[in-house]
């Protein structure tokens, strides 16, 4: 059955783009988990802002797409730098995990319905030059949108891969993820490296907001519709591992694009949350399994 | 005045303030409405807070099985033609079932991993709900759903069409679960609970069977919250997915850390605010969501034991005089 063929092909392509933005996102919560522990709910809305950022380029500043993306990532960075200063520093110190949790949930309440004032509630239409260039090879086409979502995403997650492993300061993240007290008694200043985590991690976010802008119903709570998937592919890949994150984000964009070719797009949640319960059930650890031994 | 007498004037007040809310809202149907809400989820909120705040289980999804318990008696009601008390029952006992599944879960899983997969478990059920029209109706809905049946108390007849019969009803039950929750707490089982929150393994060191009263926790509050779900749609007359979505669980959450976690008074002070909160700031319209955040954010941030410790901070500080105030318990 070579339409079957085509099909699955088609699938697994569209499956890879939307994977590469599901692992922007993850990337940034998993990093932020490894480093500092804690889950960050306001992540989504770095999302959304950095869609709104590059919106308002093109379409107020009449700035180029490509560009946008660039802005999105200042963006998202420059709202992490806040986030911190607001939230994560002060309450850093006293080293509860349920409190800071609920303050992102709170900064999440008031950034989404902070864009519902300025922006209001009806979906913007965002227009990418390059969603109408179509490439062709067979019964399988794709956009120059996206293609330009996997380049920039792999180049991207390949930056920040580079960094971890080879750089001082990227070894000096990873010391810190590994064992807190240790690299503070290495004379690694965790301040700095926490405030860095949490700047990449939004930027990426940004950056992934400026090519989900075009694909999403563009409303101030647009993120929230991938955030909680990336919860899923964070702990499918293994909390804080990002090989994992990196494997599980494309595995969760294939298993959306066969499930909405298949069985409808309305069980996609319901195929990948199921998918979810059964790793926690069965290989808590992830995808990839890391040994670390746990302070009982 | 005794620990005791002082329990029962508690409750002689709480009572009073029950029996005079409807009166003071003068049949204005908005605040019986909004107090009808409040009673809901106080009882939402201090369900939750006997799985996070006394047993330490971080649980994302509450909202999961408010839906259960609202679906189970609804469906039962409208398509099984079930009695409505049995159809309660049942959804209470449904929401206790499933919540044992989620106990399960927090066998293993601690902290974080907890967290995700009581939000993942809250997701899949809000799917089901959508995806089960057969049962559910779907996105859609179930419509014209009855006020629980009239009770006859001899030659007195309670009808619960009335919104103040509906608020004395769900409060009075709110207030039972209250003094019940309050005695377990504070009986060897409550000592349990929380010395599984502190150091499950230690606790174990000592006896305690972790998973057993991890079960029960989960069970227990599962079942008030599968409760309070029963009395929703009656009262709302119509039910959709949507009001059990996650964002409600995230809401139930913020009301027991505002008020005060692993305090018995906390949760309803919580409930209550959260609840009014924005119904006070209607007149400022989309803003209002924007005040609840700013709120939210702030009182973690500056109260972190919630309102209640921050009362008792001021009281320490207002009257130095009184011999060691009372700890948290």
């Amino acid at each position: 059955m070579p339409d079957l063929l085509s099909v699955l092909v088609q699938q697994s392509l569209n499956g890879i783009v939307l994977g590469c933005l599901y692992v922007l996102v993850a990337l940034g919560l998993t990093l932020i988990y490894g480093v500092m522990n804690q889950i960050n709910f306001a992540h989504a809305d770095f999302v959304t802002l950095g869609a709104f950022a590059a919106y308002f380029f093109t379409q107020w500043l009449g700035g180029g797409y490509v560009l946008s993306i660039g802005v999105a990532f200042m963006a998202g960075a420059v709202l992490g730098v806040l986030v911190n200063a607001a939230i994560f520093a002060p309450l850093r110190e006293r080293g509860d995990e349920l409190r800071p949790l609920v303050a992102t949930i709170g900064v999440s309440v008031l950034l989404e319905n902070g864009a519902l004032a300025a922006f209001g509630p009806i979906p913007y239409e965002f227009h990418t030059p390059y969603a109408n260039e179509t490439i062709r090879f067979g019964k399988i086409y794709f956009t120059e949108q996206h293609l330009l979502i996997v380049v920039v995403a792999a180049a991207a997650i390949g930056a920040l891969y580079a960094f971890m492993r080879f750089t001082f300061v990227g070894k000096a993240l990873r010391a810190v993820a590994q064992d807190r007290e240790t690299a503070g008694l290495m004379g690694i200043n965790q301040n700095q490296l926490i405030m860095l985590t949490i700047v990449i991690a939004s930027a990426f976010a940004g950056m992934a907001g400026a090519m989900l802008g075009p694909v999403l119903v563009l409303t101030p709570f647009a993120g929230a519709t991938v955030i909680v998937k990336s919860f899923a592919i964070v702990i499918i890949g293994g909390f804080g591992n990002m090989e994992g994150t990196i494997l599980a984000g494309l595995l969760v964009g294939l298993i959306e694009a066969y499930t909405t070719q298949f069985l409808g797009p309305g069980v996609i949640d319901l195929v990948v949350f199921a998918l979810l319960l059964v790793m926690l059930a069965f290989r808590p650890t992830g995808l990839i399994a890391e040994k670390r031994e746990e302070n009982v | 005045m005794s620990e005791r007498g002082r329990r029962w004037l508690g409750i002689a007040a709480a009572v009073a303030v029950i029996a005079l809310l409807p009166v003071i809202a003068q049949g204005s149907a908005y605040w019986h409405g909004i107090m009808i809400i409040c009673a809901l989820n106080v009882l939402l909120a201090i369900s939750l807070n006997l799985v996070i705040g006394y047993t330490g289980q971080l649980n994302l999804g509450q909202s999961a099985f408010y839906g259960i318990g609202a679906y189970v008696t609804t469906v039962l009601v409208q398509t099984l033609k079930w009695n409505f008390w049995l159809a309660m029952a049942a959804g209470a006992l449904a929401a206790g079932l499933v919540g044992i599944v989620l106990a399960v879960f927090a066998f293993r899983l601690r902290g974080h991993y907890l967290a995700i997969a009581s939000l993942a478990f809250a997701v899949i059920t809000y799917q089901i709900l959508i995806n089960w029209v057969s049962v559910t109706k779907g996105p859609l809905g179930i419509y014209g759903i009855a006020p629980p049946p009239p009770i006859a108390l001899g030659p007195v007849t309670i009808a619960f069409t009335s919104p103040a019969n509906l608020f004395y009803l769900v409060a009075g039950i709110g207030l039972v679960v209250y003094v019940a929750l309050g005695n377990l707490i504070s009986s060897p089982i409550g000592e349990t609970l929380r010395a599984i929150r502190e150091d499950e393994v230690s606790a174990a060191a000592l006896g305690v069977n972790g998973k057993l009263w991890k079960v029960f926790a989960f069970a227990l509050g599962s079942a008030i919250s599968g409760l309070a779900g029963a009395f929703y749609p009656g009262f709302v007359g119509t039910l959709v997915p949507d009001a059990f979505f996650i964002i409600e669980s995230f809401t139930l959450l913020a009301m027991v850390i505002v008020g005060g976690m692993g305090t018995m008074i906390g949760p309803v002070i919580g409930a209550v605010l959260l609840t009014v909160l924005p119904e006070l700031l209607r007149g400022i319209g989309d803003l209002r969501l924007l005040v609840y955040g700013l709120a939210l954010t702030l009182v973690v941030l500056f109260m972190p034991g919630g309102i209640v410790q921050a009362a008792r901070a001021i009281w320490a500080r207002v009257r130095p005089a009184r011999a060691a105030p009372g700890t948290a318990s």
